[in-house]
């Protein structure tokens, strides 16, 4: 059973050697391997979103996955999107400028799926918006200020969200 | 100029949140965040039944497993929850001789890790004696099919009031009708699990408990009590808490034995809930019945109330406040809502069974009180013909009638009830909406629209959380100028870095930047009740206007020295104390804090060194009501029973606002809330009692696309405590399921269905339809 094994994970463009059980789940070993303590777990059965990592652009549920498949890929987390700068980006600035978040849990999944939206959909309405964060559950916020905050991004205009 | 300052620069606006950068990095540590070289997790082996004896514990091969470090039983630490308390019964911390709930902690397994943990839990054999399991609140009053403890009565709380005149009022009356309506078990599912970790301090031997909780002070003085130590051995640490809606109020099982374990071991210790575990154990909430009769007039005048409650409160009283007590006493308070309904009469039964404790979920009481109280004046506006707008403006209580007490005793302090309304109908176009429904009725559209009246007691001097009235706040004005204050509240999302900055920036005449807000240690906070029961803002908020005035009159004093002039000339602001009129005789709040603290000979006579002091706040009523209108509408697809919210009104008023920008985040947050409490959520056992809904895709939370967009105004009825501020944390619980399953019931008129029930499926509408 504890039997450990070597896996490479390039997380946020860094690599990172660890030794693995092959049962750990990405998001425990992101979490306590790695030390990357922004990937946030919910439920451990795929439902809440909270664990949402993004592998090769695409959000996932690090929750679903065994460390060692995610080899090869490319993974960012939460810390990933500032990429070492001190600055938030311009969608963390918009989540707190729109008051997008309550006790932040759901945060950093809230923010890579709505970063992978804007990759593949730069205007996306706010029905598109619902859509795509529906895989992620909040219970602070009722969402609306999380619509917001993606729509102000996207650029869309006040008009054509309400 | 010094009693308080004037032109408040914070209070009231639209204040960005402190806390949101480390949130939205990824730095902020939560629970399972907090981690130590060397330090343990815990698994627990969980009751598979709702009621059996333990006839044997076999746990030799989970001992003898590797990586395994201990694991407890009873026998090993034998800590009753209550044991010093007003119940008969009490919760063992881990079963002692009988389960009594599905999920009930029988055996913890300390392990180098939790994978190791949960492996090892597996090899623990529990012989166990099925029971027949008590899970039907009617038969449980009937002490059938037998009592959940053997030596206590399974009606655990019983209480019975009538208004003087009921018994001439109520068959004196034109009409009566009756209806019992039902909430399921639904609870506060928080994101982030519950969890503790304890570790001992080897410098001091004091124990660090990290305690995902809203009430710091509070699990410390429950810790000590039950384990038997000094208070000051034990130095609690709340890290970010990931939700608490009144479910992280309670010290449970779990966080005793994490600490035990601790004690015992020497080393630090973790336990971290799973989501499985969160659905059988964090406290479940509502789970009411209310048998109400109704008296009422030909033009829809309710006359009086009868209503037997009954709230099953699961397998023991939860610590240190049962939910159903919670449920059922304050819902048979406030019951009339904001209506001049003159008699009423409560029965109150509080029942045992084998199911999980009931403990708190945001606006306890409140959203089946709502319901029961807005479901009848929907049924009377149905029974009299009348528009239930018009039965309700009939009813409410008016301005003229502040303060008003109610049918049941409580005085209500002045709000908004009838203006709420009137402008909430205006914002969703309720004149023209009848013609719209039936236009839409001759395409098969079912559209309806439900109103729910909420009124919201905050800031009781005695909240059912076992809080205490008050709030304390210890501020210093540092050698620099910055701010620093410490609170005892709890905040798990709310946002009390900012909102207590806002406050006391305003009073010290600093930005609210130069503010730190401190709070979650019990090590530096002043003794507070925490947070719940929509008391941080009023209660907290006053205590920090307190401590802001009183450091501004210190500030004041010794700048009035300093700079020669009169006390009352003296203003601040901007880091500046300056001489009203005469900007250039001033100095900075820095430059005051630093002769404070290091020239202390320029000090004048009397004054203390230093800017340090602790503030405390009780208001002088014992509860002040927020209060609002909520309007949904809907549109119900009579061939699948599915409901669609297609617009939201909420007009609230919670006297004066601190943020705006977080008012709104808590109220649309509460109508999500509502909207899963209305529809989706439903902790169901099945006739065996086993909980069926153990992952959150059997219990079903709103999501983006099942939540529409809100539309909010504020009324402003300030209260009679500091600041004018009430409190607001639970009113959108409170207000929405009404209005939600309202309008489901409008939608269906024709079909003459009247929604009774808390959440309304699908499949119960269809079969209503097909009925």
């Amino acid at each position: 059973m504890s039997t450990k094994m070597p896996v490479n994970l390039t997380i946020n463009g860094e690599t990172f050697n660890v030794e693995v059980e092959p049962r750990w789940l990405l998001s425990d070993v992101i979490r306590h391997q790695v030390g990357l303590i922004g990937t946030h777990v919910g439920c451990e059965q795929g439902v809440c979103g909270a664990c949402t990592v993004l592998i090769d652009g695409k959000p996932e549920r690090s929750c679903l996955i065994f460390a060692v498949q995610a080899q090869g890929h490319q993974i960012t987390t939460v810390e990933g999107l500032t990429q070492n700068k001190p600055d938030l980006t311009p969608l963390q600035q918009a989540f707190q400028n729109h008051h997008a978040l309550q006790c932040g849990y759901c945060t950093p999944g809230m923010l890579l799926t709505a970063t992978a939206l804007l990759e593949t959909e730069p205007h996306p309405n706010e029905h598109r918006i619902r859509e795509a964060l529906s895989g992620n559950v909040c219970r602070c916020t009722g969402y609306q200020f999380i619509v917001d905050a993606i729509l102000e991004v996207a650029g869309d205009s006040k008009e054509a969200s309400r | 100029m010094t009693e308080q300052a004037m032109r408040p620069q914070f209070m009231g606006a639209r204040v960005k949140r402190v806390e949101d950068p480390r949130l939205l990095t990824g730095q902020a540590r939560f629970l399972d965040d907090i981690d130590v070289p060397g330090m343990l997790e815990v698994a627990f082996v969980r009751s598979p039944y709702p009621a059996a004896r333990i006839m044997g514990i076999d746990t030799k091969a989970a001992k003898a497993a590797p990586g395994v470090r201990a694991v407890i039983a009873f026998e090993d630490c034998p800590v009753v929850l209550w044991q010093k308390d007003a119940y008969e019964v009490g919760q063992p911390v881990l079963a002692h001789g009988e389960v009594r709930y599905v999920g009930e902690p029988v055996v913890a397994i300390v392990a180098e890790n939790r994978y190791v943990a949960e492996d090892a839990a597996e090899l623990v054999t529990v012989h166990y004696e099925p029971l027949e399991p008590v899970l039907d609140m009617y038969r449980s009053i009937a002490e059938n099919p037998r009592r959940v403890h053997e030596n206590a009565s399974n009606v655990f709380f019983y209480k019975k009031y009538t208004t003087k005149g009921f018994d001439e009022a109520f068959p004196a009356a034109a009409h009566h009708l009756q209806e019992t309506f039902r909430t399921t078990r639904q609870t506060a599912v928080t994101l982030e699990p519950r969890g503790t970790a304890a570790m001992p301090d080897p410098a001091s031997g004091r124990m660090t408990v990290y305690a995902s909780t809203q009430s710091p002070h509070r699990i410390r003085g429950d810790l000590a009590e039950l384990l038997g130590w000094p208070e000051n051995q034990i130095r609690v640490i709340v890290p970010e808490v990931g939700g608490g809606f009144g479910m992280k109020a309670n010290t449970y099982p779990e966080d005793v034995v994490v600490v035990w374990a601790a004690h015992q071991l020497r080393k630090p210790v973790k336990w971290v809930s799973d989501r499985t575990e969160s659905l059988l154990t964090d406290v479940h909430a509502r789970d009411d019945i209310h048998e109400v009769e109704v008296a009422f007039e030909d033009d829809g005048r309710i006359i009086a109330i009868k209503d037997h409650l009954m709230a099953d409160g699961g397998a023991y009283p939860a610590y240190p406040f049962s939910g159903a007590v919670g449920e059922t006493s304050l819902a048979s308070r406030v019951l009339p809502g904001p209506y001049q309904i003159p008699y009423i009469e409560t029965e109150i039964h509080c029942t045992y069974s084998n199911k999980t404790p009931l403990g708190a979920y945001r606006g306890v009481w409140g959203p089946i009180a709502s319901f029961v109280q807005e479901g009848i004046v929907d049924r009377v506006a149905r029974a009299v013909g009348r528009d239930p707008a018009e039965v309700r403006r009939i009813n409410m209580i008016r301005p003229d009638q502040f303060p008003f007490r109610n049918a049941a005793g409580m005085v209500y302090d002045p709000g908004s009830y009838g203006e709420s309304m009137e402008e909430a109908l205006g914002l969703i176009g309720y004149d023209t909406f009848r013609t719209r429904q039936t236009e839409l009725r001759k395409e098969g559209i079912y559209r309806g629209i439900g109103i729910s009246v909420f009124v919201e007691p905050t800031a009781m001097a005695s909240s059912e959380a076992g809080s205490v009235g008050y709030e304390s706040v210890f501020i210093r004005v540092e050698p620099t100028g910055k701010v620093t204050a410490a609170f005892g509240l709890g905040p798990t999302g709310q946002g009390h870095e900012t909102t207590m900055a806002q406050l006391i920036a305003d009073q010290v005449g600093v930005n609210v930047e130069d503010v730190v807000i401190l709070h979650g240690d019990t090590d530096s906070a002043p003794f507070g009740g925490g947070t719940g029961g929509s008391r941080s803002g009023p209660i907290g908020g006053g205590a920090a206007l307190v401590a802001g005035r009183e450091m501004r009159q210190r500030l004041v004093k010794l700048a009035a020295h300093l700079l020669e002039a009169a006390e009352e000339d003296i203003e601040l602001g901007n880091g500046q104390a300056w001489v009203a009129g005469v900007p250039d005789r001033a100095m900075t709040i820095q430059q005051l804090a630093e002769i404070a603290y290091t020239h202390v000979k320029r000090i004048p006579a009397g004054m203390p060194i230093g800017l340090e002091l602790v503030a405390r706040y009780q208001p002088e009523r014992s509860v002040s009501f927020s209060n609002g209108t909520h309007v949904a509408e809907v549109d119900v697809d009579i061939r699948t029973g599915m409901v669609q919210v297609l617009n939201y009104v909420v007009v609230n008023d919670c006297g004066r606002l601190i943020n705006p920008l977080i008012v709104e985040g808590q109220i649309y947050g509460g109508v999500a809330q509502g909207i899963g409490s209305a529809f989706l959520e439903s902790l169901r056992y099945d006739e065996d009692g086993q909980l069926t809904t153990t992952s959150l895709m059997d219990y079903l939370l709103p999501e983006a696309t099942d939540v529409p967009r809100m539309m909010t105004k504020h009324l402003v009825t300030p209260s009679a405590g500091e600041g004018g501020i009430k409190g607001m944390g639970e009113g959108s619980l409170i207000g929405a399921p009404a209005a939600l399953v309202n309008a489901v019931s409008d939608a269906l008129e024709p079909f003459g269905v009247m929604v009774n029930r808390l959440p309304v499926t699908a499949e119960d509408i269809r079969q209503w339809i097909l009925a």
